[in-house]
């Protein structure tokens, strides 16, 4: 593949992935597959390019103000061992059912948040005495309704062990994963699409830095081709980092059930050809 | 929901804008200066030899001795495309590895809050011994 083909298929990897806060894997690894490259190596390549669409989309997001440090920072605890897991059984075994079930999940998810896509967010009703111990909470100003949203992180009890099985697929599969972990905020603690987004965006680096070290202790980390990738991904994640901060929470949203449902699909299809090609 | 029409400015504590700046800017000084080492790398290349493609694999190595390696070779002065290659993975792993270790200290020594404290150091030690892995 050439520099110039890598390089732009990355751009819209990245802006892609910054935009729903899903990073950019779940393009890169079809497209590298699909032109040759051995699954597990375009899953290792991919992995150190979330960690640059991750730390370009999180920089903004942060200083903007709008990502939840104290959440992400609890999350990760979590998501980093999850990767762990999942890099090393990626290099142990196949993955053909794990496809399809992780096919299977995000589908699932898909149909509830597309049951509720005209709704507008939904706060938790009450913070739990455990998520009031973690002080998740916050506000940040939301320039698309020109006001400040103060809001409070929930059942943070549930969210922290399902974190571990978005990590778990992260490094698994070499994406940020961000589709579930914005669905484990969103749904349930209970926090605003941007902030899940964004708050999203800043454990995916962390989670796929996990990954990337047993990737990387394997022999499977080709810098030559990662770099042309990082290189896209980044001038693809600053375009889309600025697009975000533009749009209501609604609309990012909608963005994300399209994506969710095209890796979904995309999922399932894979997993089927690998038990029948 | 509670929503205000205050300006940002006027929501904000001095600890969120320190610890929320600390952070972007790791974060932003990190892909950057990663992005610019790949990017003379790839210029160097393409001026010495006028192709692109790198035929380089990081093997039998963990980390810490990939950094290692590639500052020996800054050291001895042997600068070529494939260092500055090198040095453009290392700090852009070495970035969310700077950030987790800059929030332990700043919840340490600056909020003095003990159970963030706890929580990033674990995350620092989950890392720093993944990173060893071989």
């Amino acid at each position: 593949m050439s520099f110039e083909l890598l390089f732009l298929i990355s751009i819209v990897a990245g802006f892609v992935g910054a935009m729903s806060g899903m990073g950019g894997g779940v393009i890169l690894i079809p497209v590298l597959t699909l032109f040759g490259m051995d699954i597990k190596h375009a899953i290792a390549v991919s992995i150190v390019s979330v960690i640059a669409t991750s730390s370009g989309s999180a920089s903004a997001y942060v200083r903007d103000r709008i990502t939840n440090l104290k959440v992400g920072m609890f999350l990760e605890m979590f998501t980093i061992v999850g990767a762990l897991a999942g890099a090393a059984i990626t290099l142990a075994s196949g993955r053909r059912f794990l496809f399809i079930l992780f096919g299977i999940v995000l589908l699932s998810s898909w149909i509830a948040l597309f049951r509720q896509r005209n709704e507008g967010w939904r706060p938790a009703a009450h913070q739990d005495v455990f998520s009031r111990w973690l002080e998740l909470k916050g506000s940040y100003y939301d320039r698309s309704v020109q006001h400040t949203i103060v809001y409070h992180g929930a059942r943070a009890y549930f969210g922290g062990p399902l974190m571990f099985g978005a990590g778990l697929i992260a490094g698994l599969l070499g994406i940020g994963a961000g589709a579930l972990k914005v669905l484990i905020h969103d749904l349930v603690m209970g926090l605003p699409p941007k902030v899940s987004t964004t708050t999203s965006n800043l454990i995916i680096g962390v989670t796929a830095l996990a990954g990337t070290s047993v990737y990387l202790a394997a022999g499977m980390i080709d810098p030559g081709l990662a770099a042309p990738v990082i290189l896209g991904v980044v001038f693809g994640a600053f375009t889309g980092t600025r697009l975000l901060v533009r749009l209501t929470n609604q609309t990012v949203r909608h963005i994300f059930l399209g994506v969710l449902l095209v890796l979904g699909v995309e999922m399932i299809l894979r997993g089927i050809w690998a038990v029948w090609g | 929901m509670q929503a205000s029409i205050n300006p940002p400015e006027k929501v904000q504590s001095d600890y969120r804008f320190d610890m929320e700046s600390l952070v972007g800017y790791i974060l932003l000084t990190g892909v950057l200066l990663s992005v610019a080492l790949l990017a003379v790398s790839f210029v160097w290349r393409w001026v010495r030899v006028a192709n692109l493609r790198f035929e380089h694999s990081i093997v039998g190595m963990n980390f810490f001795e990939f950094i290692s390696s590639t500052l020996r070779q800054m050291a001895s002065r042997a600068f070529r495309p494939r260092l500055f290659l090198n040095m453009g993975i290392a700090v852009l792993m070495l970035t969310p590895f700077v950030r987790v270790l800059a929030s332990v200290f700043y919840f340490a020594f600056v909020e003095h809050n003990w159970k963030y404290t706890l929580f990033t150091s674990f995350v620092l030690s989950v890392l720093t011994y993944s990173l060893f892995l071989r």
